[in-house]
């Protein structure tokens, strides 16, 4: 009898564990594979969603108090700062809407609808953020209602952050590029040097003890040098050309010697997020 | 007693309102919590069911509650709300509840062996996460790295968490009761 339930028991284990790893293949197959998650996953997680928004309320508006009475300590050194940077962005502000005028009139002339550049911006506010040390997501308040689709970039402040992973009727979940798993932060990204040559390459990484991103395997003799800007380059996907990703920290060998290693900075501080924008390009 | 008690309605109401909390805290206190390369997660939800299972016993045969299903139920919109990976916590849930079960026959509980017994089941969910993300590639963390940047201050923070909170939940249990 001692014999048999234990035998019992461990059938049960086997069986649960290969449940269990169907399961996790299937999803993360869904996951790769389908523009959004089965209907009914969909539909329990607007649900959650939407309960999460009445709890997440008062919790965000607690951190919000705490975080806005810290500011206001260093307010005024800022104030003197930003007064500086305000003038100098009405200037820009003034020249960008000229040249984007100018921009769209060629393009009439040459009949191009949409080019690599265009995107309409949508803003989201961050509802919550998934609990846990490597999955580095987090769950924004508009979904494929508001136009949002698999994939596309997501960016916050001035830079580039993650890109949209699963895609629900009212929120959708965000894969920071903080993430290392296999399909995270692979961006295609151009960097112009300083003497005016482009060069392209591919994110591949992100090294959480320097907080910074990582460009592998570029093959180019140009010379890159600390402070060059990282965009997107707009190849390959939904992801619109010219977003900002971040700044060129150190260039090095790569692991085998043959090609150079580039370390970025990110252009935003990844670990403090609430309001996002996803760039939604028109296909 | 149980099916007349407030405890059926209130036990997953806390449930759920510990679930979401956790991701409310996680997004909160980012700056805090996830200061790379460590990382502490917060897992209210599991100390509201090892609370569940520790109290259940505590007052022995009254009030006997379906935890192992309210665990799973948990687990599973932990998968697709927070993960997107449905099979890993559906799981890991229950087991937490098998096993603070087995433990409480052996271990009369109060608050230390609570201690405990939280420790182990903290380190059982973290680790049984660990080995399912490893599985299918969501990470490439090395094991030594996630003991000490993940599971260390893991432990330190839920630890502290149990003991602010076990008071107030047992106050809470002993209301819904």
């Amino acid at each position: 009898m001692q014999k048999f339930s234990f035998n019992r028991r461990l059938v049960i284990i086997i069986v649960c564990l290969i449940v269990s790893f169907a399961l996790m293949t299937v999803s993360v197959t869904i996951r790769n594979k389908k523009s959004t998650p089965p209907l009914i996953q969909q539909f329990g997680n607007d649900i959650v969603g939407l309960v999460d928004r009445v709890v997440a309320l008062p919790a965000n508006g607690l951190s919000g108090s705490v975080s806005s009475i810290s500011e206001l300590l260093n307010t005024y050194q800022e104030n003197q700062q930003l007064k500086q940077q305000v003038s100098e962005l009405a200037q820009t502000k003034v020249r960008d809407q000229t040249l984007a005028k100018e921009n769209k009139q060629l393009k009439k002339e040459l009949k191009l609808n949409a080019s690599l550049t265009d995107y309409t911006a949508v803003s989201a506010a961050v509802i919550t953020r998934t609990p846990s040390s490597w999955q580095n997501q987090v769950v924004i308040n508009k979904g494929s209602a508001a136009g949002v689709q698999k994939n596309m970039p997501v960016m916050s402040g001035s830079g580039l952050i993650g890109r949209i992973a699963e895609v629900n009727k009212t929120n959708s979940k965000v894969e920071l590029i903080t993430d290392n798993n296999d399909s995270a932060n692979r961006f295609a990204v151009q960097i112009t040097t300083k003497s005016g040559t482009t060069v392209n390459g591919v994110l591949s990484g992100y090294k959480s003890t320097t907080g910074q991103i990582t460009m592998d395997n570029i093959t180019t003799k140009a010379k890159l040098s600390k402070g060059d800007k990282v965009v997107t380059s707009g190849l390959g996907g939904v992801t619109p050309k010219g977003l900002y990703v971040g700044t060129v920290a150190k260039a090095s060998g790569s692991d085998y010697g043959l090609a150079t290693k580039l370390y970025i900075t990110p252009a935003t501080d990844l670990s403090s997020l609430n309001v996002v924008t996803v760039a939604v390009t028109k296909q | 007693m149980y099916r007349l008690s407030k405890l059926r309605f209130g036990f997953p109401i806390g449930l759920f309102l510990l679930l979401l909390l956790d991701g409310s805290i996680s997004q909160s206190f980012s700056v805090q919590l996830f200061h790379y390369p460590s990382a502490m997660v917060s897992h209210l939800v599991v100390l509201w069911l090892v609370c569940g299972a520790i109290f259940e016993a505590d007052q022995g045969e009254a009030y006997p509650m379906p935890l192992a299903v309210w665990a799973a139920i948990a687990g599973a919109v932990f998968d697709l709300y927070y993960t997107g990976i449905f099979g890993v916590y559906v799981f890991v849930f229950p087991v937490v509840i098998y096993v603070t079960r087995r433990l409480v026959l052996y271990i009369r509980p109060n608050f230390l062996s609570g201690l405990l017994i939280y420790f182990i089941d903290i380190t059982i969910v973290e680790a049984l996460g660990y080995l399912a993300s490893r599985a299918i590639h969501l990470t490439t963390m090395s094991g030594s790295s996630f003991l000490v940047n993940t599971l260390g201050p893991t432990l330190a923070f839920n630890l502290a968490m149990f003991v602010i909170l076990y008071f107030p939940i047992r106050w809470v249990y002993n209301w819904l009761k």
